[in-house]
């Protein structure tokens, strides 16, 4: 079994670096046929036009034709296998070596894409397991109609729509200092009752019943924003973090181990207790915190959540161990969010912000000064709008893989054979048929990193973000070669070796599928 | 629960990963830091990115570096940290609070550079004649022995120090400066009278910091510059290596792609000095601090974003994240910013697409056939499709050489009689054609929308007098220019808005960008002349008698100005349009906060 692994993934990447060398080529040769990159020379009137045209030819080779000039690059490129050696992937037209603007580029999507592609597989999952649980339910043919529809919009329309509605509508809203108008508070607290409704279900008095609290809790909740200027200064207080807690136990234990498992809920409220303690010794800690405290912070969670799965014991140790992790992990969330919100105040009213935070362009403020919690709001006042124009688009895509692959494991004989014990419900769903589920979402997430961090070239551009996709876009249109290729050999080892990743990954979720050499 | 010792181990365990995790934290904390940036900032955005602080050589000769340079010092000649700019009419702004420059002598063209007493760098060191001698070694290739091969521009023998985006033409023919006035001024001597003298901006990047990145001090790298002989391409020598470091960093060592570690490379003599840089995302300049001239901001930081989509600049201009933006202009985006309640400034720019005719070969070798092809051109109707919807003031170019915004313009319309062709005469046409249809073929970049809009109705109009038009447009134009596959071709030219230095590569015969072979023994006189000419005056009527004669040779037409366009929101005044190549920033001196 070992020898077989280790000779499959030797011929993978042997396969690999020759698929790698195969594609540079085309790559170079389309690129470098793609235009003239002397073009903004030869329209020049300079009395030493000829020169410059000379330079930029011996600079990037240009006299040499491009089939041969890709030996040149292959060779500096080759150079960066080589461990400690002088990695050369050549200059741009501008002079700039392209291994430096490389990681800037790749550190500029990665930041602008994570949180969107992380929060549309989360978010997808989620959705298409509710629809297919719900199936041809009005629940299921709204989030249908509704996916289908987001996934058709352009990204620079829903681009263009965010920055209007979201920027500088709220922003204007924001500056206003108006609370929100009656009308909309109505609106928004009926469509929040009729999505509750939808949801939970039922006849037509449960309907009902479930339409009017949710809507009066919506409503009451949002009278309560407007009159207390809550959109100026934020937070969610003792009674915010303690609600929200409560719901993360009680959600978390309801699916991952059932109300039955005492121990499981024991392992659960220590852990939501010894968040909300944290919330009222940890404030002194937090003011005074740097990026390197929280990651501290953030480990020590974890550890408290694994130390309290071990405490409370019980049979199935594994299942407890979840519920108290999840659950610390999310209540430590909800402090830090509300310690987030307490700084959103001094952010607003900093000069440099002037009280309109959501951006529209560019990953931060230029020269915004701040501590941790400040530059973290810049950051998500920057990356909002953006990330969620990327996650409307591809959250429709792992919506319909979801619902299709969860519709399709419950049909099996196995589920049937599960049911038939008597097993309760949600065992079924979680226990069985989730696993099988994510089968076909490991190959869509594996394709899904490869085209991550080519970038979204669209969004990147009408958000004036300079990551892999404005590279690509740019030295494209300047028939920049030398870029171009960095970009293509960045996204080309990305997708080969994630597609690597995702045949490793079958043999893991999936007994069935064996790598063989 | 019964193993009560491995229980107390855990806790034990927990006690000291809590310990250890207390220690950790407190070395990892901060103490607060203050919100925000200080003082009032104003946000512009451009198109383009920033890559080097050095805008003068071909690699970095973009906008954006110009105008970084521009306002740290002097950049493609003209800087608010040097003797010069241009004004919005393109005249000659000189500044006195820097240093003056006279005209000692006409024959030979001596000209003096007195710089004003204790100025300094921004880094503290005195501005004097050692800085105006570098430049002038950087900017005349005084040391060069380099021999360029005409055909391919590359040197065939000896060392060309610095690379120049600019040309060292003019310069080239002074000799060694001489220096006076306690180390403050210097005075050069031309071989040749020279036309453009008055744009030569006699000071550049610092000489102590070229010298101290060349691994020599001050006074021994000026020593040098005194002691080097002039090159002589005819007997080429080893380079200096002291000079060929200076060179070379003055040629690379200012493209950066980060902010640089070396902090020399920002120095300045402008009113303002770059703070921090973002690559491909911002750059921010402060106030010099050691700058004693008269055009300092009334504001303290100035922020140039880079957004490339322009509707991404009319909402951040709408969303207030930037005050005033300077983006590619577009009906599309004249229509936003108007919906945004943007304040809009439109004006032409100094670049301007052309129709130019082969003058010696195929159809067009008979001049009748010219004139009638020139006759059909529907230029008033081009403007219209392109160019009015984003400048509604707009009008058809009449000039080959000047622009509406110089004071010749007038004159030269008068002179030339460009303005009959703004309709077009078909009949004319068809009487000169006499029922000849002579087939035409039109080279045009059909990757440019406006240069296909162009042929277009240029294709339309010609084929109604009984021209056969072929369309001989490509992407690859311009590597086509050079060859003589068409007859007529319509592209554009960027000229710098004021100087003529430019006039023997368009129309002398053989000049480097007369692509249609245009060949007139009086005009080639002429621009000879041009080029060492003194007299204002006599200048004008020379570049008004070269226009008037491309008309009568019927060389081709200008079409029009491509149109230009900033905005702001109504949080900054002072904003002036301006079509030379700084662009927006060309009056950021004069800015101030409030609407």
């Amino acid at each position: 079994m070992g020898t077989t692994l280790v000779g499959f993934v030797l011929r993978r990447i042997a396969v690999s670096i020759l698929v790698l060398v195969a594609a540079s080529f085309i790559m170079y040769v389309l690129a470098a046929n793609a235009g003239d990159p002397l073009q903004d020379l030869r329209g020049s009137s300079s009395p030493n036009k000829d020169q410059l045209i000379a330079a930029r030819v011996a600079a990037l080779d240009l006299d040499v034709p491009p089939v041969l000039r890709w030996f040149l690059w292959l060779g500096g490129a080759a150079q960066c296998l080589v461990p400690f050696g002088t990695c050369d992937l050549g200059l741009t037209l501008s002079n700039a070596p392209v291994t430096t603007i490389l990681p800037a580029a790749m550190l500029a999507t990665i930041q602008l894409v994570s949180v969107s592609f992380i929060l549309a597989i989360i978010l997808g999952v989620v959705v298409g397991i509710a629809t297919a649980l719900r199936q041809y339910s009005g629940f299921d043919l709204s989030v249908t109609f509704i996916s289908f529809f987001l996934y058709s919009l352009p990204s620079f329309l829903v681009a263009v729509l965010l920055k209007e509605f979201i920027a500088i509508g709220f922003n204007n809203f924001l500056q206003s200092g108006d609370g929100i108008p009656l009308p909309m508070i109505l609106l928004i607290s009926a469509v929040a009752g009729l999505i509750w409704q939808v949801l939970i279900g039922g006849d037509l008095r449960r309907r009902l019943l479930t339409f009017g609290v949710s809507a009066l809790a919506t409503g009451s909740v949002l009278f309560y924003i407007s009159v207390t200027g809550w959109f100026q200064d934020p937070g969610l207080g003792f009674i915010g973090v303690l609600v929200l807690t409560i719901a993360i136990v009680y959600c978390t234990v309801a699916v991952a181990s059932g109300f039955a498992n005492k121990r499981a809920l024991l392992g659960g409220v220590i852990a939501g207790a010894i968040a909300i303690i944290a919330y009222f010794t940890l404030q002194g800690l937090f003011d005074v915190s740097s990026g390197g405290t929280i990651a501290l912070l953030a480990v020590v969670t974890v550890l408290v959540g694994i130390v309290i799965g071990f405490a409370v014991g019980g049979n199935d140790r594994g299942q407890n161990l979840r519920v108290s992790i999840i659950v610390s992990v999310l209540s430590a969330g909800v402090v830090l969010l509300d310690r987030y919100m307490q700084s959103w105040n001094a952010y607003i009213s900093s000069p440099r912000i002037n009280g309109r935070p959501i951006a529209t362009v560019g990953a931060s403020t230029p020269g915004f000064q701040g501590d941790f919690w400040l530059q973290g709001i810049d950051s998500f006042t920057h990356l909002l709008l953006p990330t969620i124009s990327l996650l409307l688009i591809s959250f429709a895509s792992y919506t319909r893989y979801a619902r299709a692959g969860l519709l399709e494991v419950l049909g099996q004989d196995y589920i049937r054979t599960a049911r038939a014990k008597g097993l309760p419900e949600r065992t079924v769903i979680v226990r069985h048929a989730f696993r099988n589920m994510l089968i076909p979402i490991a190959t869509l997430v594996a394709t899904d990193v490869g085209a991550l961090l080519g970038g979204a070239i669209i969004t990147e551009r009408v958000f004036a973000i300079s990551g892999m996709g404005a590279l690509f876009n740019a030295s494209l249109q300047r028939i920049d070669l030398n870029p171009i290729m960095g970009y293509f050999i960045v996204i080309a080892i990305t997708a080969v070796l994630f597609n690597f990743l995702a045949d490793l990954a079958y043999a893991a979720l999936d007994p069935r599928v064996r790598v063989r050499a | 629960m019964a193993i009560t010792g491995q229980r107390f181990r855990r806790v034990a365990t927990l006690a000291a990963i809590a310990g250890a995790s207390a220690m950790v934290l407190a070395a990892c904390t901060t103490s607060g830091e203050e919100a925000g940036g200080s003082g009032d900032t104003i946000s512009i955005a451009t198109t383009n990115a920033f890559t080097s602080f050095n805008g003068d050589t071909p690699q970095s000769n973009l906008d954006t570096n110009g105008m970084v340079g521009y306002l740290t010092g002097v950049s493609g000649g003209l800087g608010l940290g040097g003797f010069l700019r241009l004004d919005s009419d393109f005249s000659i702004l000189k500044d006195e609070s820097f240093g003056t420059y006279e005209r000692v002598s006409e024959d030979p063209l001596t000209v003096k550079y007195t710089l004003k007493d204790g100025l300094k760098w921004s880094d503290g060191e005195p501005i004097t004649a050692d800085d105006m001698l570098f430049s002038w070694a950087q900017q005349s290739g005084y040391y060069d022995d380099a021999t360029i091969d005409p055909e391919t521009g590359e040197a065939v023998s000896g060392t060309q120090y610095f690379s120049l985006a600019g040309s060292t033409t003019g310069l080239d023919t002074t000799s060694f400066p001489e220096i006076g006035d306690d180390n403050l001024s210097l005075t050069i001597t031309y071989d040749a009278p020279f036309v453009d003298w008055e744009l030569v901006n006699m000071i550049g990047k610092p000489a102590h910091v070229i010298a101290e990145q060349a691994g020599v001090s001050l006074e021994d790298f000026t020593a040098l510059l005194n002691e080097l002989p002039a090159g002589d391409p005819a007997a080429p020598v080893e380079p200096n290596p002291t000079l060929k470091a200076a060179a070379d960093f003055w040629n690379t060592g200012y493209d950066v792609t980060s902010f640089p570690e070396d902090e020399s490379l920002l120095v300045s003599s402008g009113p303002f000095v770059v703070s921090a840089f973002t690559p491909e995302s911002d750059i921010t300049l402060v106030k010099n601090p050691e700058y004693t001239g008269d055009l300092s901001p009334e504001y303290d930081t100035l922020i140039i974003r880079f957004i490339g989509d322009s509707n991404a600049q009319v909402t951040a201009l709408q969303n207030g994240e930037v005050n005033a933006i300077y983006p590619q202009p577009s009906a599309d985006t004249l229509e936003a910013l108007k919906a945004a309640n943007a304040i809009t400034y439109e004006g032409d720019q100094v670049a301007y697409d052309h129709l130019d005719l082969k003058q010696q070969s195929g159809v067009f070798a008979d001049p009748v056939v010219r004139e009638a092809f020139l006759k059909t051109v529907p230029r008033q109707q081009i403007l219209e499709s392109i160019v009015t919807p984003v400048n509604p003031s707009a009008k058809v170019l009449n000039s080959q050489i000047f622009v509406p915004a110089n004071a010749e313009y007038e004159d030269a319309v008068a002179a030339s009689g460009y303005d009959e062709f703004a309709e077009p005469d078909i009949e004319g046409a068809k009487a000169l054609l006499a029922g000849a249809t002579p087939t035409v073929r039109i080279l045009y970049n059909t990757n440019n929308p406006n240069r296909v809009d162009s042929f277009n109705a240029i294709r339309q109009s010609a084929e109604s007098a009984g021209f056969v038009i072929v369309d001989a447009g490509s992407p690859d134009w311009g590597t086509l220019l050079d060859g003589g596959e068409y007859d007529a071709s319509i592209f554009g030219w960027i000229s710098p808005g004021a100087g003529s230095a430019g006039l023997p590569q368009i129309f002398r015969t053989g000049g480097g960008g007369n692509y249609n072979d245009y060949s007139n023994p009086e005009v080639d006189a002429l621009v000879d002349a041009s080029q060492v000419s003194l007299d204002a005056d006599e200048l004008s009527q020379i570049k008004i008698d070269i226009d008037a004669l491309t008309r009568q040779d019927a060389y081709g037409l200008p079409l029009f100005q491509l149109p230009g366009l900033f905005a702001d929101n109504g949080s900054i005044k002072g904003l002036e349009y301006f079509g030379g190549q700084t662009g927006i920033v060309w009056n950021a001196q004069d800015w101030t906060i409030g609407g």
